[in-house]
């Protein structure tokens, strides 16, 4: 009786919150998977059920079909590099060492910067006459064309995510770094293990939670990148940055196709779900 | 020795990044026509010595000056609006006894954890239907439920001793009163944490203002600053002065509570 009395008082106080989750998640989601069997006809004016049409045309359209490639070359590129980056510089900057609190604080400091905002600096900086052109210049390098270019573009795209990226993952990672006891960690040194093997056989197994999450919480969020997109390279030259978050944006209001659109949304959703329930399952099964 | 070395390779990287930056805040205080003349790497690429605040005062009576202060006002709204929303739900997943409690809890933070622009675009078909868009409410509505902040002010409120809860009980509060005045005052911590969270997402928002905000009174500042950029003959000076504003002012909101930002981030990925 007690119980149930307060399953009813939890569910007024979580209402809110449903209420939200319901309107700005299900609901959504719920559409785009209806919407994705239908296609607009001129003949009959109004939308007629399609079946699986949608996914079908998707599936048989040469762009969708680049955007998925590049956006698997882009995951399999993308990832690694920024988790590797972010451990070896949670190691670096966990190590003591002069300054080691303001060197990391720098690293840090690109969180602030919203996405957008970046891709829009980082756009000057790409420009043929702009600063990275000017430090090659400097390092007697030949200029580069970045993002006019179809192998440039992608490796231009990762340098920007991460310099926006790898100080933010960093941070969950020399969280956990922390978390393991200084004893181990000065007796692995006293033991006199090369800092290399300290590293791999030492740190790395400890840090296997905080790692699996940024791995997983990372490649979502590089699943969805779009703002560089859109602000850089429209997708170019010739589709080759042309991830599938900006691929569906187009389909959606520059082709106008809103149907094929959410058909393409409801794929990379369940993309992303997938991902996230590895996720969750992650964070729920060490415990 | 080796500690010197470690400092140095340190300091080289922490610099890299900083590099960008350094850029940015430069040219944002030399005139517009001048960011290009500095072609070669030279130490005036990243310094000036004659800094004028020319860009900053034509900052103020450009688009991107209003639309900075709308996003301000809408990340206020979706702080204050947002905690009331997640410390709720929180105290409801975190302060009672019921059977569906884990399930509950699950569904909202795996719901929430699916990053919300990955479904934003049908979203924003059904808010144009509803004739939210250009709206401050529909900038404001998809910020305010957020699964990591719940995740993170449950983890602080399951911590709260049954004995306080009973001994207000006993005082004559009822729930809302426990809610109110035992949980949420002990929580400020955590309250601080997740109000971070909801600021930082609403400020980072870039796809979702662009779909549904756009006209001149409701554009915010990471979409105006984009427009300014994509203009042909686009005042550089300008663009890096906005730029500037819309890092410095989280930066400043960052750094006021930086050991609350560093304990909430440490806490979701550890838990």
């Amino acid at each position: 009786m007690k119980r149930r009395g307060q399953g009813l008082i939890a569910l007024a106080f979580l209402a809110p919150a449903l209420l939200c989750l319901a309107v700005l998640r299900i609901v959504p989601a719920i559409s785009a998977v209806v919407e994705s069997f239908y296609t607009e006809s001129l003949l009959r004016g109004g939308r007629v059920f399609a079946g699986l049409g949608n996914y079908t045309d998707l599936l048989s359209n040469q762009d969708f079909r680049q955007s998925v490639g590049v956006t698997l070359l882009f995951t399999v590129l993308v990832n690694p590099i920024q988790v590797v980056v972010s451990f070896l510089l949670a190691v670096l900057f966990t190590q003591k060492a002069a300054g080691a609190r303001l060197w990391r604080t720098l690293v840090i400091l690109p969180i602030a910067t919203p996405p957008a905002v970046s891709a829009v600096i980082w756009s000057v900086i790409y420009r043929p006459d702009g600063l990275a052109n000017g430090v090659l210049e400097r390092l007697g390098l030949p200029a580069q064309p970045f993002l006019t270019s179809s192998g440039q573009v992608l490796p231009s795209l990762i340098v920007l995510l991460s310099w926006i990226g790898v100080g933010y993952w960093m941070l969950f990672l020399i969280a956990g770094i922390q978390e393991v006891p200084v004893e181990v960690r000065e007796a692995a040194l006293l033991d006199g293990a090369s800092a290399w093997r300290r590293m791999v056989s030492v740190i790395l197994p400890l840090v296997r939670r905080p790692l699996a999450f940024v791995l997983v919480a990372d490649t979502v969020s590089n699943l969805l990148v779009f703002a560089p997109v859109q602000i850089l390279t429209k997708g170019g030259p010739n589709g080759n940055s042309n991830l599938l978050m900006y691929d569906v944006y187009t389909r959606a209001y520059a082709i106008g196709d809103i149907h094929v659109a959410q058909a393409e949304v409801v794929i990379l959703v369940a993309l992303t779900l997938a991902i996230v329930a590895g996720q969750f399952r992650l964070l729920r099964g060490d415990q | 020795m080796k500690r010197a070395s470690l400092s140095v390779l340190g300091g080289v990287i922490g610099i890299l990044f900083f590099l960008p930056l350094l850029w940015v805040l430069t040219n944002s205080l030399r005139p517009g026509s001048e960011t290009f003349a500095h072609l070669t790497l030279s130490w005036q690429t990243f310094f000036e010595l004659k800094p004028t605040l020319h860009n900053y005062s034509a900052l103020l009576s450009s688009d991107v000056g209003r639309a900075t202060l709308n996003s301000i006002v809408v990340s206020a709204a979706t702080v204050v609006i947002g905690l009331a929303v997640c410390a709720s739900a929180a105290f409801g997943l975190a302060a009672f006894e019921y059977r569906g409690r884990g399930l509950v809890f699950g569904i909202v933070v795996l719901s929430f954890l699916v990053p919300f622009d990955a479904i934003a675009i049908p979203l924003s078909t059904m808010f144009r239907d509803w004739h939210l868009t250009n709206t401050f409410t529909g900038l404001v509505l998809p910020g305010i439920g957020n699964g990591m902040a719940i995740f993170l002010l449950r983890q602080f409120f399951l911590g709260i001793p049954a004995e306080l809860v009973e001994a207000g009980r006993l005082d004559g509060l009822g729930w809302f009163g426990v809610f109110r005045w035992i949980y949420l005052p002990l929580s400020r911590p955590a309250l601080i944490g997740a109000g971070l969270m909801l600021f930082l997402f609403q400020w980072q928002s870039y796809v979702w203002p662009l779909l549904i905000g756009t006209d001149a009174k409701h554009i915010l500042g990471p979409v105006a600053l984009s427009n300014l950029q994509g203009q042909n003959f686009a005042d550089y000076g300008l663009v890096f002065a906005g730029a500037v504003v819309l890092t410095v002012i989280p930066l400043v909101v960052i750094a006021g509570f930086q050991r609350y930002f560093v304990q909430s981030v440490s806490s979701t990925g550890l838990k």
